[in-house]
């Protein structure tokens, strides 16, 4: 049986199975000789089942501290004055953040190994990889929905923090030269980070925007550098030296370049992941289009089915008729007989 | 971001006076009255800048709210007024170009000017004009904005085509439950039509 996408809704039937492990264990009292090896092996199995549950209860519980130390950043996030900017924590945040998402993930994976593992290797029921795959299933969702709230965390950053240079513009003439263009400059830096935060989340499709949402917020943090750069070079300029000034133009130049260049890898790098998604899903449209054309053969053939039924049903009107004839003539003989 | 004025002196060796070869000025956003003024302004310490310029040399200096870019090359000085904002890259780059082009009008006749030539050059006032945005003067930063307007869009489109991703798999779904029912529908159909052939 498929597990269906989307919330999965569960029932609560503790009460149930505790009465059941009751009465269960009331018949093992009763008969204990014969239990003995089943016991050990149950015992066995249970080990590797509760091994199974306290790894998947662990993850949950890193999944709700995730989520509480995001719901603290969000916080944060929203609360900066243009003053008061408390960058330092947030960075630091967002960090252990991203760790903590990251370790998650691969708990995660490594749970979904063991779990098929377990299922090649023992002899389990129906019930018990029905439960497995559902709480693999509720795990993996939770962990999405964590990654969009933290996506969605990084956005509103990077918009206050847009808001707050339009701001400082408006009251100081001096900083304004340095952030007419803050996210024209950036550093490489999310390039990298981007493309190895997508490759561990290949499951979740939703998650790996977070990618790009990563690169705008990294501009962000990358402004600092581009901003001591040129405050360097306009107290040189000031002091009227000239040989550093020509180093410091052939510099800008060649920084200038190695920026260009580096943008244009990260440009080939988004080419291919896009090259890669599209293929894949490439693939899914040719699924989808072989389940179509099933389908239509399978409504052909039923509604040719049903044609030839309707005509044996209509012609056959025919023979129902002569064999009502023949009963006549039977009775017709009978009550010659009898009368 | 704004050019403010663009002249090309001739540096003589440093006793004598830089003699201007081209001016072109936009002195619109001042008053009336005040133009004049400007333009000698411009033309003073365009002359200064230029005679302290050591030749392959380029310099920079803060005067009051202006930048002042200075470029001397063999004793062709090309000076520029902006505004702090104008990037200073494409600044230097623009005084390049400016020479590059002097040189190619006017060849070396500039070597033997005595005075100041009041002939302007039309060049000189498009560039002006032309120039005011430092992207157009430095194609580095013109690639760079290019480059980043790009990317912005190829995040919008890997965005959609995660979305399109979504819509696929649920296509891929219903389509393959279509399917089955589908069967289903021909195995009934097929079942009614071979059991009742008696009757």
């Amino acid at each position: 049986m498929s597990v269906r996408h989307g919330q999965s809704s569960y029932r609560d039937r503790t009460g149930e199975f505790f009465s059941i492990v009751e009465s269960l264990r009331r018949s093992i009292a009763i008969s204990p000789a014969t239990n003995n090896v089943p016991y050990s092996e149950r015992r066995e199995d249970l080990n590797k089942r509760s091994e199974f549950t306290k790894r998947a209860r662990s993850i949950g519980l890193a999944i709700s501290q995730t989520s509480q130390k995001l719901s603290k950043l969000a916080k944060l996030a929203k609360r900066t004055s243009v003053f008061d900017d408390p960058t330092q924590e947030i960075q630091e945040l967002t960090v252990v953040i991203k760790q903590e998402i990251s370790a998650l993930n691969t708990a995660l994976l490594d749970l979904q190994v063991f779990r098929s593992s377990q299922n090649d290797e023992g002899n389990n029921s129906r019930d018990k990889t029905t439960h497995s795959a559902t709480v693999v299933d509720d795990l993996k969702y939770r962990l999405m929905d964590t990654t969009k709230e933290f996506k969605d965390v990084l956005t509103m950053r990077t918009e206050n923090m847009k808001v707050h240079e339009n701001r400082r513009q408006l009251f100081s003439s001096n900083a304004s030269k340095e952030s007419t263009n803050p996210f024209v400059r950036q550093r490489p830096l999310a390039a990298k980070a981007a493309a190895s935060e997508s490759a561990p989340l290949p499951w979740a499709n939703a998650s790996s925007s977070s990618s790009s949402q990563l690169v705008p917020w990294k501009q962000g943090e990358a402004e600092s550098s581009p901003l001591l750069q040129q405050s360097q070079q306009q107290q040189q300029q000031q002091q009227q030296q000239m040989v550093p000034l020509q180093d410091t133009y052939m510099q800008s130049r060649a920084e200038a370049l190695h920026n260009v260049e580096s943008t244009i890898h990260e440009l080939s790098n988004i080419f291919a992941q896009l090259a890669t998604m599209v293929s894949q899903q490439g693939e899914i449209a040719i699924r989808i289009d072989q389940n179509m054309e099933d389908t239509l053969a399978n409504v052909e053939g039923a509604q040719s089915q049903l044609a030839r039924y309707l005509n044996s049903i209509s012609s056959n009107r025919w023979l129902m008729m002569k064999i009502f004839f023949v009963l006549i003539a039977f009775l017709m003989i009978f009550l010659f007989f009898v009368a | 971001m704004k050019i403010t004025a663009l002249l090309v002196l001739k540096c003589a060796p440093e006793t004598s006076d830089p003699v201007i070869l081209a001016n072109a000025s936009d002195v619109s956003h001042f008053g009336y009255f005040q133009r004049s003024s400007v333009k000698e302004f411009v033309v003073f310490v365009g002359r200064t800048v230029a005679s302290r310029t050591p030749p392959s040399q380029r310099q920079s200096v803060q005067h009051e709210e202006y930048k002042v870019h200075a470029y001397n090359r063999n004793g062709l000085c090309a000076v520029g007024f902006m505004d702090d904002h104008y990037p200073v890259r494409s600044a230097f780059s623009l005084l390049n170009q400016v020479l590059d082009e002097y040189q190619k009008s006017f060849g070396e006749a500039w070597r033997s000017a005595k005075e100041d030539s009041s002939q302007p050059w039309p060049y000189l006032t498009e560039a002006l004009n032309k120039f005011q945005d430092p992207a157009e003067a430095d194609k580095l930063l013109k690639i760079q904005r290019e480059l980043d307007e790009t990317k912005i869009i190829l995040h919008k489109t890997i965005d959609s085509v995660l979305a399109r991703g979504e819509k696929l798999d649920s296509l891929v779904e219903k389509s393959s439950d279509l399917s089955m029912a589908s069967q289903m529908f021909y195995k009934q159909a097929k079942k009614t039509n071979s059991c009742c052939t008696i009757l």
